[in-house]
């Protein structure tokens, strides 16, 4: 990849979001990278590891009570892309916190705890168990409040999109969690983006990450039904990297907070355009179901532009 | 599961032969830059590369690997298996391999085994019969029609049934009608067959067959599943079955990884009635 003039950055290089460090710029997002590769040995000739380079890993989606998941089918491909209805199927807090927690220990790469509710105080609740467990966890670098998962049946993608709520949802994890970082994701299945934005710096986050899936439905046309059992899923991969700049650049230009760009990202041309609207960070969500080395071959494809 | 698998790897391999073995399967063969081992059962994901590429890698049973060669079956049933099908020799796959847990291999307390292999579910069983198979296990594959059995890769050990009765080709034999039913009348031949480990890879119905023929006897049974699949090592969730939390009699439930857990579940453990029709659509798309 050529080297673009305007292109100084080092992506492997220590830097701040929160109170802390991270020891890079490219991140694997929620949900595309379960827990990291906890049991798995994978190999690759051009690359030492799928963390190799990577600054943190986002885990998969812990909410207060475990959730079996939507019903199958969960994944309908695109041409740019898929539509996922996983429903946010995890094992629940309090196994996370007693079984996950210590393996994600184990990783060389620091953590960013992806955590959902439907109440500001389950948000609390959450995040004061997590310091309490997590305290002495050196990696283990803060939370990104999923406020945004659009099929999750009770809120749903408007759950997010109320200005107030995301305020509230963040001042209640803000306020047990004093020494890691606090991360907003938002939805973009709003018209403006930057007022929730704002209300989620007003209320004390460290960053704004940018985009969750946009909603989106197909149609079986054998059936002529959806193809999803609850209709609509969240639809991520290339075809929504051109609305995820457009909500990036509204937030970095109208509320000045640091964004962690989200959104279709496959490549480095497409981790640099992130980067050129200002993102302090990217993640790599669908590529990495693709490819378990993607975010890492980011990352290396970045060194080579800086050589 | 106390298995011990290979490493997996992330290669771009080139295609070296990509042709019909019979009138509805392709055989396709992946020289990689290095050999990769494997245990029949485990299966690879496979993508085309550049403008090509697909959204998400395809899954595959392993046919056979053979030095650098890894080999697979398929049939042409949806958009990835259709940009598969058109693959010229020296062209470029990624190919994630292997993955998934196994067939065990047989110790001295297995049973004789029963092989049914449906259709695109013969790699897995050809693969552990090659490596495994014992004097006294039986294999039986079902196919389409006669035109839709690959003749060339079932060796005179295999029985072969047809749904369709036609376009056999001369020497070769094949009963007419299910093959669990051709299976069974093999095995009660000559009076009570005594105790078989029931192998099965194939269309749902064939394995929710399976599933009954072992249970009505009391025989153990090992079924591979054939889901789509997002990820294919774990992450995404996408390709999850229904399994018993505590095996037989117990009502509770959890969702497992078809890739990670299986492809190759104890048909026991399965959860039979949630398994819906969305489920094991005979082969990736």
């Amino acid at each position: 990849m050529k080297h673009p003039h305007w292109w100084t950055l080092d992506v492997e290089a220590p830097f701040t979001i929160g109170p802390r460090e991270l020891p890079g710029r490219v991140w694997t997002a929620s949900g595309c990278f379960a827990y990291g590769l906890t049991g798995h040995d994978i190999a690759a000739q051009d690359i030492d590891s799928p963390y190799a380079g990577i600054g943190a890993v986002v885990t998969k989606t812990v909410t207060p009570q475990p959730r079996p998941g939507n019903p199958m089918p969960r994944l309908v491909e695109m041409p740019v892309g898929a539509i996922n209805s996983i429903g946010l199927e995890n094992v629940g807090f309090e196994a996370f916190i007693a079984e996950t927690l210590p393996a994600l220990a184990e990783l060389a790469v620091p953590t960013v705890v992806s955590l959902a509710a439907t109440r500001p105080e389950e948000f609390g609740s959450m995040v004061a168990e997590l310091h309490a467990a997590g305290r002495d966890m050196p990696t283990w670098h803060g939370v990104e409040l999923n406020l945004s998962c659009p099929n999750v049946a009770e809120g749903g993608h408007d759950f997010g999109s109320s200005p107030e709520t995301v305020a509230a949802c963040v001042a209640a994890a803000r306020s047990h969690l004093p020494d890691r970082a606090l991360i907003a994701k938002l939805t973009p299945n709003v018209a403006r983006v930057a007022p929730l934005a704002a209300a989620a710096a007003e209320a004390g986050c460290d960053a704004i990450a940018a985009i969750n899936t946009v909603v989106g439905l197909d149609v079986d046309l054998k059936t002529g039904r959806p193809v999803l059992p609850r209709r609509f899923g969240g639809f991520s991969g290339a075809g929504i990297r051109p609305i995820a700049l457009a909500k990036v650049d509204e937030i970095v230009r109208e509320v000045g907070i640091p964004v962690v760009g989200i959104g279709g990202i496959d490549t480095a041309e497409d981790a640099l355009k992130f980067f050129a609207l200002g993102c302090v960070a990217i993640q790599v969500g669908t590529a990495q179901m693709r490819d378990p080395f993607a975010a890492a071959r980011i990352v290396q494809d970045l060194r080579r532009a800086e050589s | 599961m106390g298995l011990l698998t290979p490493t997996t790897w992330d290669l771009t391999g080139r295609v070296t032969a990509n042709a019909p073995v019979s009138s509805g399967l392709l055989r396709l063969d992946v020289e990689l830059p290095r050999s990769v081992t494997f245990e029949p059962g485990q299966f690879a994901m496979l993508n085309l590369t550049g403008a090509g590429q697909l959204v998400f890698r395809r899954p595959f049973s392993i046919l056979a690997s053979d030095g650098r060669t890894m080999s697979f079956l398929y049939r042409v049933v949806g958009r990835g298996t259709e940009r598969l099908a058109d693959l010229e020799p020296g062209e470029a796959v990624d190919c994630l391999a292997p993955l998934g847990k196994p067939f065990a291999a047989p110790d001295a307390a297995t049973p004789p085994v029963v092989i049914l292999a449906g259709g695109v579910g013969l790699p897995p069983l050809h693969a552990w019969l090659s490596r495994h198979g014992r004097p006294g296990d039986l294999a039986c594959f079902g196919g389409r029609d006669g035109g839709d059995v690959p003749w060339s890769l079932l060796s005179d050990e295999w029985r072969v049934s047809v749904d369709r009765d036609v376009d056999i080709p001369a020497g070769r034999q094949a009963h007419h009608g299910l093959v669990t039913e051709l299976a069974l009348s093999e095995l009660e031949r000559d009076g009570d067959p005594g105790p078989r480990l029931v192998m099965a890879c194939g269309p749902t119905p064939l394995l929710r067959a399976a599933a009954m023929l072992a249970r009505d006897r009391d025989w153990p049974c090992l079924v591979s599943l054939e889901e789509h699949m997002g990820c294919g090592y774990g992450v995404c969730k996408g390709c999850v079955v229904p399994v018993r939390l505590d095996g037989p009699g117990d009502s509770g439930w959890r969702n497992a990884n078809s890739c990670t857990e299986g492809p190759v579940f104890d048909a026991a453990d399965l959860d039979w009635e949630r398994f819906g029709a969305h489920h094991a659509t005979g082969g990736a798309a």
